[in-house]
């Protein structure tokens, strides 16, 4: 096949511009985990380890959240996943706007481009990836960095959003019902309507802080009647449901594993639609103040959204009953994308179960900003969202590729991984809740944590060579796996009915489904 | 405006809340931006840490036995439906209109019961953080780019260290002069944040004599992590003596500063707390 | 550039031909340039490199979008007034926040408006309200004809519309350059900050539709209008004008 090089960078076409995402996002997983690292090398000891100047470490800090939330999983699940999959599952030949694409797929890379300035500038942001005022209306950090970063991958990921609720409403093949696109497609289309409504709400909110800073408003400055506490209402109301926009993509990707893998139905299909999905796009525009549980608010609402946020688990709980249920009576096999997507099942579980203490107001009075909430969160999106992320990469690699990947490899990255982050990350609810700060550069006044601290180090090490051998092994395989099939899964799911890779147009001639034909319908053959 | 002291957790009351925390959001929380601390009828002291670790106990009780039940059964599924020949596929049936339903509405009851149980639970607990003993220390809290300054209704004021009498509750009302603090006390489980223009307060218990770590819970700034002081419980005896020192120490005019201050804290102009 | 769009292509790729464009590329970069020259101008304080850069910023912008849309005007596929509603959802949402972050404050507040505030005059906004309403009634009109086939007179409401867009930019104008000059600025106290930040939030929503208006007009003037455009373009303004009742009714007399 002939490469044209500004045929891929300047391409229109879905799945291009997929592999374009998976290729920034990934990239920007690593700066982000080499940030994590230094943080670790520099937690390692108590006091100064490896820079004697806090903000380093505080730009790291900031560089890592806001990297690894805006640049690699959103990007990752909504930009890579939702592109190469969403048109070749219901049947298009591409999505309505193939420019609007690009155009989003290059805003996403003008975005990376920004946060990762953050390591050259002089005065680079130091706002922790929240960037509550009014630090970061008075640091001498740089937050327009900030505030345009999120601006920019914002509005990368509405565009984006319009588009493909746009494709699934008037693209899909001829027979395909609603009621039968994957469940993946939902759930992508759920966390779309979810940035629809929330990415506006951070937008205005990093826009304001920037104004505060720069154009001497006086949004959040009480000494001229404006009120700190109106930007952390503002940014939760945003980044609360930003968590669904991860979690409901990657549960839709594990959806796809595991049926596969299992060769089975999808347990209770109609409530994972209803029930689960649209639980979740309902109730969580409602919960935001469980992140301001200690920050001031007025007593009733805490106690309002406590309610709220406990109520989440009965959505998130029928879609694990249903992950659980598709097991059953499947005929399982292991392979990596499986071990991934399993990883995901059972290490979700603590990760959702951590939330709910921190859903209790009174807990949180002592669990807030610290360690055990960083624990809590990195189950959910550090272990959960980056394994489902990694297990759909291993799963669509002969799609994308029409090459195998290395499955020992494969597994021994994957073991690897899954020990490194549950010492890594269980230690650290440990610690949180003896008392252990968050975004400390030195935890001196608590010199008891030094051992646990190196510990974390050492898994830190352990799950980092795990992820490395992960990316190898796709970079290897693309090159010079082996030939792979168009259906090595022996997958129902329309995308495989193509062949690998798919050429431009997706099908040689456009397929239509039966009414009654599902992507999960395996007894039938 | 407060969470009315009545008997916590009722479900009735509890799903209410979450309606209304659901709906009248924005508006609602505008409206009730001025809360004051209730005051627990005196004589009545139910102590918050120790109350903590009860309710984490029996929470992290509660969500082990959840995951362990979800992580058994997919353990046994993935054992026992293991492929076993090759190109073999799955034989689960569709369900009946009836178990759809059934699988739909029966854990969600199941689920909607525990929330409700834990809901209430830390409800009750909620309600003893913020009703303040009648029988309390005050003491005010300006918090600051970086340290802790403590001022104690008399007028004496301390940097970092907060030294208190045994035995008796202390409540602090908290403010700061730049940045987002909070006032973190792990050994007595609580925290709240300070900021400008809003006073926000918080209470604990100290029983007896010792040394107990703060340090500042909300990122702040450059030296975050070094922003840490300590509580020290004194015997109420020594602790009247050091405070009768510190007293005479304070020249008059301080003193006369301080009681207008007092007022202002009370009722702050702008905006209201 | 190839203009292909839907063509599918046969097996396997082999010497298939890809579709691309380069002007999504260069609209973005273009926003990097201005993102960047934001940075020097507030952040480093280096004035000549930040204008160096702005001048970039907006001509790649605006060749970006040039470029773009003598690419794709008239290969549309029907799908944009759809997507426009998704648009619009995401758009109000700025409006709610601002709005949302407005009563927040204001009623917490002890008293309202803050010190400082002077009276601002409320003729002009009633006005400006009857011509942004009334504009929205003459757009609806030239649709209607132009969905008749009447491209002439859709021509003449069209152009009524554009004067009427442009109207009330000019009386807004006027009535922030009178406030200003009275010594009431976007720095004056917290009504200052959200009175200008929503006008003029508003006013650059005013611009951008005129400007949708203006992308079309060329053709529109030629006789050759599709109705598609001007359908989801019409949609926009609605959008914009349905806006302002929030924004003139809280801000101005609430
Ligand atoms: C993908 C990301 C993700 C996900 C899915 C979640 C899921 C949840 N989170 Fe978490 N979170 C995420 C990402 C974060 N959370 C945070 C912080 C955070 C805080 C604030 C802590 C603080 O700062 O003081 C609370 C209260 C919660 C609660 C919850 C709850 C209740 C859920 C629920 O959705 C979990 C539901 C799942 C469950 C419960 C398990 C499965 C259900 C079963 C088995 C049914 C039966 C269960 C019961 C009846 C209980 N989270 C932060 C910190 C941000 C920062 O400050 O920087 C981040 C990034
Ligand atoms: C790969 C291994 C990872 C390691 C070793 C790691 C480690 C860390 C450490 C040490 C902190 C700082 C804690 C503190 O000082 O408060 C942190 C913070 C954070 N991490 Fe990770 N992390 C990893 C992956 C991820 C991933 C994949 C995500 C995201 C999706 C993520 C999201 C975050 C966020 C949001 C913060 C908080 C930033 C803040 O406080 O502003 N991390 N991580
Ligand atoms: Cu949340």
């Amino acid at each position: 096949m002939s490469f044209n090089i500004k045929e891929w960078i300047f391409t229109t076409d879905h799945k291009r511009v997929g592999v374009l995402y998976l290729i920034g996002s990934i990239a920007a997983f690593g700066v982000a985990g080499i940030a994590a690292m230094l943080m670790r090398i520099e937690l390692s000891t108590l006091g100064p380890t490896i820079t004697t100047n806090p903000t380093q470490y505080n730009v790291w800090l900031y560089a890592h959240g806001a990297v690894m939330i805006l640049g690699f999983q959103i990007p990752a699940l909504t930009g890579f996943f939702a592109n190469y999959c969403i048109p070749l599952m219901i049947g298009a030949k591409d999505v309505a706007f193939p420019r609007v694409n690009a155009l989003s797929v290059w805003l996403f890379y003008v975005g990376i481009i920004l946060a990762l300035l953050t390591f050259v500038v002089p005065d680079p942001p130091d706002v922790m990836w929240t960037g509550y005022p009014p630090y970061s209306t008075i640091t001498t950090g740089n937050t327009a960095l900030y505030s345009f970063t999120v601006l920019v991958l914002g509005f990368a990921s509405i565009i984006g959003g319009v588009n493909f609720l746009t494709t699934v409403a008037y693209m899909r093949a001829p027979g395909l019902k609603w009621s039968n696109l994957n469940i993946f497609v939902w759930c992508t289309l759920g966390a779309f309507v979810l940035q629809l409504i929330f990415v506006p709400v951070l937008g205005t909110a990093v826009t304001l802080i920037s104004f505060d800073k720069y154009l001497g408003t006086h949004f959040f400055d009480p000494s001229r009647g404006g009120d700190v506490l109106t930007y952390q209402n503002l940014f939760w109301f945003y980044s609360h449901p930003a968590v669904y926009v991860i979690f409901l993509p990657f549960i839709g990707v594990v959806y796809e594993i595991v049926a596969t893998f299992a060769k089975n139905r999808v347990f209770n299909h109609k409530v994972v639609l209803w029930g689960g999905i649209g639980g979740i796009v309902i109730l969580s525009g409602e919960v935001w103040v469980h992140h301001l549980y200690v920050s001031g608010m007025a007593d009733w609402i805490r106690i309002g959204q406590m309610v709220t946020t406990l109520l989440i688990s009965i959505p998130v709980g029928l879609l694990v009953i249903s992950l659980a249920g598709t097991l059953y009576k499947g005929s399982i096999t292991f392979e990596t994308p499986m071990l991934y997507a399993l990883g995901v099942l059972f290490l979700f579980l603590i990760g959702g179960l951590t939330g709910i203490p921190l859903a209790l107001t009174s807990l949180t009075l002592h669990l807030s900003d610290t360690y055990y909430v960083v624990g809590h969160f990195h189950y959910v999106m550090a272990v959960a969202g980056t394994f489902a992320i990694f297990g759909g990469v291993y799963y669509w690699f002969p799609k994308i590729t029409g090459r195998m990947y290395n499955e020992r490899w494969g597994k021994i990255g994957f073991w690897l991984t899954f020990v490194g982050v549950n010492i890594v990350f269980w230690i650290m609810m440990t610690v949180g809740v003896k008392g252990m700060p968050r975004r400390y550069y030195d935890y001196s006044a608590f010199p008891q944590f030094e051992s646990a601290h190196q510990w974390m180090t050492l898994g830190a090490a352990i799950l980092g060579v795990g992820f490395l051998i992960a990316v190898a092994n796709w970079i290897i395989g693309a090159m010079k796996g082996a030939p792979a099939g168009d259906n090595p899964w022996r997958s129902q799911s329309l995308e495989w009915t193509t062949v690998s890779p798919p050429p431009h147009g997706n099908w040689p001639s456009p397929p239509s489904v039966d009414p009654d034909w599902t992507p999960y319908s395996y007894e039938r053959r | 405006m407060h969470t009315e002291n009545t008997a916590p957790g009722g479900r009735v009351s509890a799903t209410a809340a979450a309606w209304a925390g659901g709906c009248a959001a924005w508006l609602a929380a505008a409206s009730a931006l001025a809360y004051e601390p209730a005051s627990a009828a005196p004589g009545r002291i139910n102590d918050p840490a120790a109350g903590w670790d009860h309710l984490w106990h029996e929470v992290i009780v509660d969500i082990t036995i959840i995951g362990v039940i979800f992580a058994l059964v997919m353990a046994w599924f993935l054992w026992r439906y293991r492929a076993r020949k090759p190109g073999e596929v799955g034989t689960q049936s569709k369900l009946s209109p009836a178990a759809v339903i059934g699988w739909a509405v029966i854990p969600t009851f199941i689920f909607m019961a525990d929330d409700f149980y834990l809901a209430a639970n830390g409800w009750k607990l909620w309600n003893d953080y913020r009703d303040v003993p009648a029988d309390r220390m005050e003491v005010k809290l300006e918090s600051g780019m970086y340290s802790w300054d403590y001022t104690y209704a008399n007028g004496v004021r301390t940097q970092n260290v907060l030294r208190v009498p045994a035995g008796k509750p202390v409540m602090l009302r908290m403010t700061s002069r730049d940045t987002l603090h909070s006032h973190f006390i792990p050994d007595f489980r609580v925290k709240e944040d300070s900021m400008p223009g809003r006073v926000t307060y918080l209470w604990f218990y100290p029983k007896a004599p010792g040394e107990h770590v703060v340090s500042c819970a909300e990122y702040c700034g450059v030296m975050h992590s070094y922003m840490a002081g300590k509580i020290i419980v004194m015997p109420e005896g020594e602790f009247k003596t050091w405070l009768d020192q510190e007293v005479a120490k304070l020249a008059p005019a301080d003193k006369a500063v301080d009681k207008s201050a007092e007022k202002t804290a009370d009722k702050p102009a702008n905006p209201p707390v | 550039m190839s203009h292909e769009v839907g063509a599918v292509h046969g097996d396997h790729g082999h010497g298939a031909h890809w579709e691309w464009s380069m002007w999504p590329a260069v609209a973005s970069l273009g926003i990097l340039a201005l993102a960047l020259a934001f940075s020097f101008h507030f952040v480093y304080h280096q004035s000549f490199t930040a204008v160096i850069t702005l001048g970039i910023g907006v001509v790649m912008v605006l060749a970006g979008v040039a470029g773009w849309t003598s690419e794709a005007m008239g290969h549309g596929e029907g799908l944009s007034f759809g997507a426009m509603g998704w648009f619009i959802l995401a758009e109000a949402m700025i409006f709610v926040s601002f709005l949302g972050s407005y009563w927040f404050l204001r009623l917490g507040a002890p008293f309202w408006p803050p010190e400082n505030t002077p009276e601002i005059p409320k003729v002009l906004p009633i006005i400006m309200t009857f011509v942004l309403v009334g504009s929205s009634f003459t757009m609806h009109h030239a649709e209607a004809l132009l969905h008749q086939g009447n491209q002439a007179g859709f021509r003449t409401w069209l152009i009524i519309t554009l004067a009427m867009g442009a109207a009330f930019l000019g009386m807004s104008a006027y009535e922030w350059n009178h406030l200003i000059h009275g010594g009431f600025s976007i720095s004056t106290n917290v009504y200052g900050t959200f009175f200008f930040s929503i006008t003029g939030f508003h006013g650059g929503h005013v611009i951008v539709g005129l400007s949708i208006f203006l992308a079309g007009l060329p053709s529109a003037l030629r006789g050759q209008a599709e109705p598609g455009f001007w359908r989801t373009a019409g949609l926009y303004w609605h959008f914009v004008d349905i806006i302002w009742f929030f924004v003139v009714s809280q801000i101005y007399f609430w």
